[in-house]
Order: structure tokens, then sequence, then C-alpha cells
């Protein structure tokens, strides 16, 4: 880090404790290429900043939609999924004692769902109308958010990395819900670590850290394997939390995970994607069936 | 970590709804195979008989001691020799009609063994020993159940008499042996006697006793001798002297007598005769004379006295030399008679010892034939009590009347086949197939150490676990989920429906 950027995150400190009284700045969005990071605004300035922001949303998905693609929403209140990210959100925020921060996850090993789990954590923090949430696709190896958008081919991080006079507003990207915004993997896949440890990537996170105050970003960490790309991105972040998967986690590997990461930074580990059998209403879902498949929608 | 059992119920139900078509794809499998199992498991059917091996009965209390029961401490240990041999294995063999398609010796091995193998031989009650055979057909099971009881009490009791004969000839023959033996010995007794007829058994004591009687006679004789000879040599001392002293005091005496005679004479005639008278004057003379002739003996010196000639007859008159020289002689006669006696005890002595030594060489000799006579006689003795109680023995087996075996419970016709029914097939393939998967399961659980309890890695492992996410069911997992389950429904039905068809079938031995 250097000086000069010390020096403005102190000051930036000092302006944030000193609350509302800051009027709102003329612009939000960040001059690319810009080595100065973007005054961070006031509180108050923040709902605003909110409701603008809900100008930009896409057309909502609806709750079928997002459980579809396996999203959390508040409807689905009685599910014990949604309850466990509910709590998840709430222990972080506690952790963070209210304060934003950046969230490394990162799966302890390959296919616990880590993704997933960034995901729904996001959602719940979008729960919350004074919240955003933020999700940056950092896993390039097996890149999982462009999924969610209509078109998965738009830039995303690498791109950005790779040629940083794209404007920051085109990768940050509405996916239909709301205070939701992911950036996707892009489509240079082959990015070495380093640019990880570029300071383009720094300055990439620490202005989107700051375009929105109560925006909560979640780097959707590579797998516990690729260590040097974990260490530089723990870096960068505030807290990392790992995911386990029932059933496919040693303990062995779980304790080495936790060493690695160093206490500090580590909030703890989600126990992912144990079993349960679903609560399911068969018999208004057969009736549902066979009602709607003559009329030829499918679900 | 502990986990509460209703955990791992509860985990169990999870992880078999999880892998629920793997689950339902091993129930299928497990109770179709069982099914399948008992469909093919070969009907068997088994005849038993109970054969009483009685050994208690009256004769056993009235010959007790003198006969010896054939044991049966071990008849179930018999038996199975018996019935596994191969006398009765190759007449069941032939009964059974196994040897009706001429099977080669390795083919009838092999068909003894699966006969063994099927043939149950168990100890039932104290006695009782039971025999069980099974058979895939009934009647043949009957038939060779009755055939083995038949012929294992045939053979049992051929066996136990040729037991009984074998032991009475093995005494017979040792019998013999000690007869002769004893003979032998006393032949030889007979001739070392023979050989030195004095040698008759004399007992040490009896003949030490004689040893010391002749020794204390030689010895007293010897005293009595020693006393013989001191009393002759004094007497012969007394004989000597006395006839010194005779002849002395015989010369003095008699002129002393004379002078005494004469001098009487004096006096008489002095009484009628004066000293004149020449008788008178004469007989002083002769006084005077006698007088210088008595001086003249007592002059002469006593030594020249004795041997101044030969004993005077007068000392040879003495009564006392005539007392002395008879007690000598007799003295004389005394200590020869002595002498002879000891010579004659000695002799004897030596001959007694001499007897005493050859007696006891011989006697040695004696004794251990003798010895080894008393101990072949009472060995001979006590074989012929055993053999008069193997003898004994040998009837009573052969009239049959020791060791009994009966036919408790005849063999009966097995009506429906032994082993595990159908029904235990189906019933237990339908609950193995449900034990198997939650069994293995269960065991996945316990031997994987991958983590399924969250709480696992808050209290082992010491990292907080932030929250435990179940699964988020999406719609079209819902979608797939109730395509699935009836699928899944549908085969466990299936398979049950099945089951129940099969048994129906059984039942109405269609199958």
């Amino acid at each position: 880090m250097s000086k000069i950027e010390k020096a403005l995150n102190r000051a930036r400190g000092e302006r944030r404790s000193r609350g509302s009284a800051e009027p709102p700045a003329e612009d939000r969005e960040p001059l690319p290429g810009t080595a100065l990071i973007p005054e961070p605004r006031g509180e108050l300035v923040r709902l605003e900043d909110i409701s603008r922001m809900n100008q930009n949303e896409l057309p909502l998905l609806d709750a079928e939609d997002l459980s579809r693609r396996g999203i959390i929403h508040p409807e689905l209140v009685e599910d014990p999924a949604v309850q466990a990210f509910r709590d998840l959100r709430t222990k972080i925020i506690l952790q963070g004692q209210g304060v934003n921060g950046v969230i490394l996850v990162s799966a302890i090993s390959k296919g616990s769902g880590s993704s997933f789990v960034a995901q729904n954590l996001a959602a719940a923090f979008a729960f919350d109308p004074g919240n955003t949430a933020l999700v940056v696709d950092c896993n390039f190896r097996n890149p999982s958010l462009h999924r969610l958008l209509d078109d998965p081919s738009a830039p995303g991080l690498t791109d950005y990395l790779q040629d940083p006079d794209i404007d920051l507003s085109t990768i940050i990207r509405p996916v239909g819900i709301a205070r939701y915004r992911v950036i996707t993997a892009g489509k240079r896949r082959e990015i070495p670590a380093e640019y990880f440890t570029s300071y383009t990537m720094r300055r990439l996170i620490e202005s989107v850290r700051w375009r929105y105050q109560e925006r909560f970003i979640i780097l959707d960490g590579p797998s516990m394997a690729d260590l040097a790309d974990i260490r530089v991105l723990s870096e960068l972040s505030d807290y990392v939390v790992l995911v386990g998967r029932y059933g496919r986690v040693t303990g062995a590997q779980i304790e080495k995970c936790s060493k690695e990461i160093g206490g500090n930074k580590l909030l703890g580990v989600v126990f992912n994607d144990e079993p349960r059998i679903p609560r399911v209403d068969w018999r208004d879902l057969w009736l549902r069936r066979w009602r709607i498949r003559p009329a030829g929608t499918s679900g | 970590m502990q986990i509460h059992p209703e955990q791992i119920a509860r985990m169990l139900i999870k992880e078999a709804f999880d892998s629920r078509r793997i689950v339902v794809g091993v129930f299928i499998f497990v109770s179709v195979a069982v099914l399948v199992m008992g469909l093919l498991w070969p009907k068997y059917y088994a005849a038993s008989t109970n054969i009483l091996a009685e050994d208690k009965n009256i004769i056993q209390p009235l010959m007790q001691g003198a006969a010896v029961a054939t044991d049966v401490s071990d008849p179930i240990k018999n038996a199975r020799e018996l019935i596994y041999g191969r006398r009765i294995m190759d007449r069941i063999l032939e009964y059974g009609g196994w040897l009706e398609k001429n099977p080669s010796p390795a083919d009838q091995e092999s068909l003894v063994d699966g006969i063994k193998k099927r043939t149950a031989v168990s100890l039932v009650g104290k006695n009782l020993i039971k025999i069980e055979y099974r058979d895939t057909d009934p009647e043949r099971a009957f038939n060779v159940t009755r055939k083995f009881a038949e012929l294992f009490i045939q053979e049992g009791v051929a066996s136990r008499a040729a037991e009984t004969r074998a032991a009475y000839d093995f005494i017979d023959k040792q019998v013999r042996e000690y007869e002769a033996k004893l003979a032998q010995s006393e032949q030889e007794m007979r001739q070392t006697r023979g050989s030195n007829l004095d040698a008759r058994p004399v007992s040490e004591v009896e003949l030490s006793a004689r040893l010391a009687a002749l020794n204390g006679r030689i010895e007293s004789t010897t005293m009595e001798l020693r006393e013989a000879e001191i009393k002759r040599a004094s007497l012969e001392r007394q004989v000597s002297g006395e006839a010194d002293v005779t002849a002395g005091i015989t010369r003095e005496g008699e002129i002393r007598a004379r002078i005494g005679e004469l001098q009487t004479k004096l006096d008489t005639l002095r009484l009628s005769y004066l000293d004149t008278h020449p008788d008178v004057i004469q007989l002083k003379l002769q006084i005077q004379d006698l007088t210088k002739a008595l001086e003249a003996e007592r002059r002469r010196p006593s030594k020249e006295r004795g041997s101044s000639g030969e004993m005077s007859q007068s000392a040879m008159n003495s009564p006392i030399y005539q007392q002395l020289r008879r007690e000598l002689s007799q003295t004389q006669v005394t200590v020869d008679a002595l002498k002879a006696r000891i010579a004659e005890s000695q002799r004897l002595l030596r001959e007694e010892a001499q007897r005493g030594k050859s007696v006891r060489s011989g006697d040695a000799r004696l004794a251990d034939l003798a010895r080894d006579n008393q101990i072949n006689r009472e060995i001979y003795q006590d074989l012929l009590r055993r053999r008069e109680r193997a003898r004994v023995s040998m009837s009573l087996d052969n009239d049959r009347q020791g060791l009994a075996y009966t036919i408790q419970d005849p063999p009966t016709l097995p009506q429906a086949p032994k082993g595990p029914r159908f029904w235990h097939f189906v019933l237990g393939g339908l609950v193995l197939g449900i034990l198997v998967p939650f069994g293995l399961l269960y065991a996945r659980m316990h031997i994987d150490p991958r983590i399924r309890v969250g709480d696992t890695i808050t209290k082992v492992h010491n990292v907080p676990v932030l929250a435990t996410i179940p699964h988020l069911w999406t719609p079209d997992e819902i979608k797939q989920l109730s395509a699935e389950l009836p699928v899944l429904k549908l085969a466990l039905v299936a398979t049950v429906a099945v089951c129940a068809i099969v048994s129906v079938l059984r039942l109405a031995q269609v199958l």
C-alpha cells in the first residue's frame, strides 16, 4: 500500500466518522484509469444512492426464477437454507461491528459449493433494503457468476485487469435482484495469479468498496488448492469464510486451511449442503404438474 | 466425538434419502438375490433315530468286579468312529442305491464325503445317540437312517465282542507265559535243592546259636581241663612229697614203735623179773640199740633219708599215699576225657562252620529262586483271576448282556423338508434388503474420515462453524425428485410384489 493510499484511507475514515454532515459527491463513478480513489460519501446519502441504484436495476426476477438459479429470496422464509444464510449474514455483520467489508469465500476442497455460498450470502445481505451486495468472481478456473447474466460473454474482472481503462460501471452488472451486483470473471480465463497482486486489482477492490458505503463485497475465490491466489485475495479482503461440504472434507483439511489463512481474518467454516429431505406438498405439485403440463408451460 | 443415537438415526435417514437410488437398488438386488437363493435352495428331508446305549442292565451289578462291561464313557466318539467308518459307509452306499451307476473309486469317495456331511451323530441325553441323515429324497433319508441304526447296532455289538475277545486272548496268552515261567523256576529250585541236600534252608540265627553252644561247651570243657590239670599237678606233687615224709617218718616211727614195744615188754618183764634177768638185759640192750639207731636216723639229713633208697615198703603201704595215688590216677583219667571232649567239640565246631558256609551259598541261590517263584506265582494267580473275568465279560458280550444298544426312537418318514423354509428366504431377503444399505451407510459414516457433523469442526478441530447450510432444493430438483420418487416407489412395490407372487406360486407348488 502506497503512502498516498494510506493517507487517503485515513482521511476517508475520518470523514466517515463525521457521517451525515458531509455533502454528497457529484459523481459516483470513479474515473477509469485514475489513480485516485473517489471520495466516499456520508451515510445519509446512501439511501439515496440505493434508490438511484434501484433505478439501474434490471427487471427483477421472480421467486421462481431465483429458485431455479439456486439463489435464496425472502419469500422462502420457511426454507431452512434461507434461515441459515440469514443467520450467517447476521453473524458476519456482528463480527464486522456494522462496518462493511470485503469477504473472501473459498472452498476447502473443490466442489464444496463456495460459489453457491458466496452468491447466497450476497443475496442475504441484499435482503436488507439498507444494504447492497457485490459478488466478484475471482475463481477464474471455474467461474460461475456469468450464469446469472443474460449475456454471459459480457466483460468482467479479467477484462478489467487486462485493460484498466474499461469503465468500472460496465463490469459491475445487475442481475435482476434488488441491491445485488456482480462482477463476472470475464472472457479471459488464462489470467495468471500475479494479476491479483497488481495495483489495478487493489484499486478495483478499494473503489468498489467505497462506491456504496453499505456494500458488502464478496469475493468468490478459488478453492484452497490454489494457495497462491488465496494468499493474495485474503490479503485484499477483510474476512475469509471457508466452505466445506458435508461428507466431502476431512478434519485435517479444515485444520490445514485454517492454519493457512491465519486466525485473524478467518471468520469460520460454512458447513455446506447438509442433506435434507425437502418438505414438499406433493399433492399440490402433482396437481400443478398435471394441470399445467397440457397448457404447454414447463414448470 | 459422541454422537447421539437419535442424531445418528436422523443422519442415516437423510443420507439414505440423499443416495436413494443406491439404497433402492441395493434393496432390490439383495431381496431378489435372496429370493432366488431361496428358490434354488435344495430341499432337504431329514430323518433321525435315537439309539440308547444302555449300560445299566441287570447283569452288571450282579457281575460287579467279576466282569468289566464295555465302557460307554464316550459313546459319541465310539459311535462316530463306527458310523463314519468305511465299513458302514460302504454298505450304506450300496443300500442307498448310489452304486447303481458304478461310480469310480474317486466318485465313491466324494459320495461318501457327501453322506458324511449330511449325517450328524450327536449325543442327546446321557446315553442317547442321535443319528440324523439329510437327503433330498425323503424316502431315501428314512431308509438310510434306518439302515444306519441297524448297522450301527450290529457293528457296535460285533466290535465290542471282538474287543472283549481280544482282551481275553491277550490275558490268556499272558497266563500261559507265566505258567511256563513258574514251571521253569520250580524245576530250577528242585535241582538246586537236590545238588546240596544238607542245604536245608537253615536260618542264620539257628546256626549261630548252635555255633555259640559249641563254643561255650569248648570253653567250659577247657576250664574243666585246666582245673583237672592243676589238680593232677598238685596230686603229683603231694604224692612225691608224701613218700619222702613217709619214708623218714616210717624209719623213726618204726624205731620208736620198736622201742615202745620193747619198753612195754621190758616193763612187763620187770614186773616179774629182776633187772638182771637176761630177758630184761636183752631187752635193755635191744632198746639201747634201737635208741642209737633212732639217734642215727635223726642225725642223718632228711635228703638222704628220701633218696636213700627205694621207697620203703612201709611208705608204699601208707594209706594216705595210697589214696593220693588213687586220686592222681582218677584225675589223670578226667584230664584225658576232657581233652578228648574238647577235640570233639572243636571238630564239631569246624564242621558246623563249614556247613554254615555251604548252606549260605546254596541258600542265597534258593532264596533267589524262591522269590522269583513267589512273584511269578502272585502274577500268575492275578492273571488267572483276570482271565476268568475276561471270560465272563466275553460271554456277557456274546450273549448281549453287557452294554446294549436299543433303538429308542425309530426313524420316521420325513414329511416336510428341513432347513430354512421358502418364506424365511422371502422375509429374510426383504429385511436384509433394508438392513444392508443402511448398514453400509452406517459403516461409511463410521469409517469415512470426512466430516458429516458440523459440530465436529468446532469441537474437535477448533475451527468455528459459522453456519450449517442445508441443501437448497431448487424447483428443478424438486421436479426431478417428484418424477424420480414414484419410479423408486414403483420399483420397491414391484420387488415386494414379485416376492409375494413367487411365494404364492411356491405355496401352490408351481415353482
